[in-house]
């Protein structure tokens, strides 16, 4: 589960850095009705897990997003497409958890960045939705910089599915620019992406909002 | 200079002239050079992948060298303060550049066939030598628009992902597994001096046993000596042996070849492929190629050589890349320049070295 890699990343940013507050903050938030009636039996459920799961948020669907911002959300994180697209179009960064996520492992934390969208790319994605993205980006990056290159609890991949080695190469250098250094990155120049993305077991995509680095 | 036999623009001084400035043949060339960046990467299920290690493309002894003896903190440091500065070329330089002339040739005969090679690079380096490699790739003007830098995981799911036909590398450990998994795949060296290759002839060698054939017929020598090993083939030279490691390569180059023949390009073929066996002509020769030939399959030139050392033939033929198993016979060629490559399967790899079917065919037929 991504809540568990994500602790696993906090404790391990903890060891480095006793003081360290720049924290993975869990937040659950759903909108589905039936859910919230069963509010109880989820809390009581992420507890027993071992899921420390700062704040539930419970929501009318039209009113998520307000919830997100009201929450201050850096990152959505969502098995849903529309969800996602929504809300990095009103400017909160969105990542898709990967449908298998359950099974990843779940010692590192592993971030995929796609250069071109799991959900499609829009043409007018806003400034405002950019730059929060932006300083998301820049923000994991600085949390990566924080372990070395082996045994990292947090592993960036950059998969470019179109287009061929000069935009995987810009694409490289902006989010340098942004602090983000980059693992391993696979130019796939056209190749379908299914075969790659099935051995990188990312736990996280994010494409869309992220997909216009250079602005 | 060949001008490729498709292109319809004639090229004479006079022709060229047109506001009265001479055009001279080198400028006339030059525009007929034909333009890359439109140029897209074939689908890897219908094009022939060859997937290469950052190290047997490029010369990276130097940083190599640093990584052994200072890490890998150092060594990243090193490559990305010189990301500007491109590597100089490694063994397998030329043999990409050949292919890459095949591909030319096969375009221009078929404009809308995507069968053609791909070369595909994949590294364990992390993605922060990327643009060093990327810069270099763009500095020697290669066509390759496909990678994988797996920042130290094993490059074996990523080969199968790929659909590669053949992977080179400087590191047997990674050569055997993909071996382990099926996929054709040799241990490439850097001989000392490179000698001189075609730039427009992709050429091909190949050993027998335990490369294009399987290992059987070497068992039976070490299990039961030369005669046995002799009596053995011209018995059973009609049936065919079982496939090695590299037959599909030869297979695939195979069926390159033979759009080149149907454009009635078989006297100069741009793809030649070479037999270069220590098995002997009066005896054990005829198994192999009737093995070849019930496989549907051509080798342009077979040399049997008895046993004889494969370095100076190999020097004479200047391939671009030779897979041998025999570790003995691979530096035998390194040493007179051939860029040769090991394919660690078979009984050889677990009986020393020297005591091969090879050496003692020369005593006999002495």
């Amino acid at each position: 589960m991504a809540s568990k890699v994500l602790q696993r990343v906090n404790e391990r940013l903890l060891e480095e850095n006793p003081a360290e507050h720049q924290l993975f903050d869990i937040i659950l938030i759903t909108t589905d009705s039936w859910q919230q009636q069963q509010s109880f039996s989820i809390i009581n459920s992420t507890r027993r897990h071992g899921l420390e799961v700062s704040r539930f948020c419970f929501s009318k669907e039209e009113d998520f997003i307000e919830s997100l911002m009201q929450n201050n959300v850096q990152l959505f994180l969502t098995t849903d497409g529309n969800e996602a697209l929504q809300a990095t179009q009103q400017g909160v960064p969105s990542a898709l958890l990967d449908k298998n996520s359950a099974s990843c492992p779940s010692e590192q934390l592993r971030v995929l960045f796609c250069e071109d969208a799991i959900i499609q790319p829009h043409a007018g994605s806003t400034a405002a939705s950019q730059k929060s993205a932006q300083s998301f980006l820049a923000q994991l990056g600085q949390i990566r910089q924080k372990f070395g290159m082996f045994n990292s609890p947090v592993c960036f991949t950059l998969v470019t599915s179109r287009g061929g080695k000069d935009s995987c190469c810009s694409t490289l250098k902006s989010l340098r620019a942004l602090g983000v250094s980059v693992d391993e990155a696979y130019c796939l120049g056209g190749a379908p992406r299914g075969p790659i993305l099935s051995l990188l077991r990312p736990h996280l995509l994010l494409s869309d909002g992220f997909g216009q680095l250079d602005g | 200079m060949n001008l490729n036999s498709s292109q319809t623009l004639t090229i004479s001084g006079q022709d060229g002239v047109k506001n009265g400035s001479q055009h001279s043949w080198e400028d006339a060339k030059t525009i007929l050079k034909p333009s890359t960046p439109s140029k897209k990467p074939p689908k890897p299920e219908n094009s022939i992948t060859i997937a290469v290690s950052s190290r047997v493309l490029f010369n990276m002894e130097k940083e190599q060298q640093i990584f052994e003896q200072q890490g890998m903190e150092e060594y990243i440091k090193y490559q990305v303060a010189h990301e500007t500065e491109p590597f100089s070329p490694g063994p397998a330089f030329s043999f990409v550049k050949a292919l890459e002339a095949v591909n030319t040739q096969l375009r221009d005969l078929y404009p809308e066939s995507e069968e053609l090679f791909d070369v595909v690079l994949i590294t364990n380096n992390h993605a922060y030598v990327g643009l060093r490699l990327i810069n270099t790739i763009n500095h020697h003007q290669l066509f390759i628009e496909r990678f994988c830098m797996t920042g130290g995981n094993s490059p074996i799911g990523y080969l199968k992902a790929y659909n590669t036909n053949l992977y080179l590398s400087s590191d047997p450990i990674k050569v055997h597994e993909a071996l382990e998994e099926g996929i054709a795949a040799a241990t490439m060296f850097t001989p000392e001096k490179m000698t001189e290759v075609s730039e427009t002839q992709l050429r091909v060698a190949f050993d027998g046993d335990a490369v294009l054939f399987s290992d059987e017929s070497e068992q039976i020598y070490k299990a039961h000596g030369l005669d046995k090993f002799f009596e053995h083939e011209k018995a059973h030279e009609n049936k065919p042996l079982d496939h090695g490691p590299l037959k599909g390569f030869l297979e695939v180059l195979g069926k390159l070849q033979k759009k080149f023949y149907a454009k009635g390009q078989r006297m100069d073929c741009p793809i030649r492929t070479y037999l270069v066996t220590a098995r002997s002509a009066a005896s054990s020769g005829a198994r192999a190629l009737k093995t070849l030939r019930s496989w549907g399959l051509e080798i342009d030139e077979a040399l049997f050589l008895a046993g004889a050392p494969k370095g100076p033939i190999l020097e004479k033929i200047r391939p671009h890349i030779f897979f041998d198993d025999q570790m003995f016979h691979v530096e035998g060629a390194a040493e007179m320049g051939t860029v040769a490559c090991h394919v660690p399967y078979g009984i050889a790899q677990r009986v020393p070295e020297g005591k091969g079917i090879k050496d003692k065919e020369i005593s006999s037929i002495k």
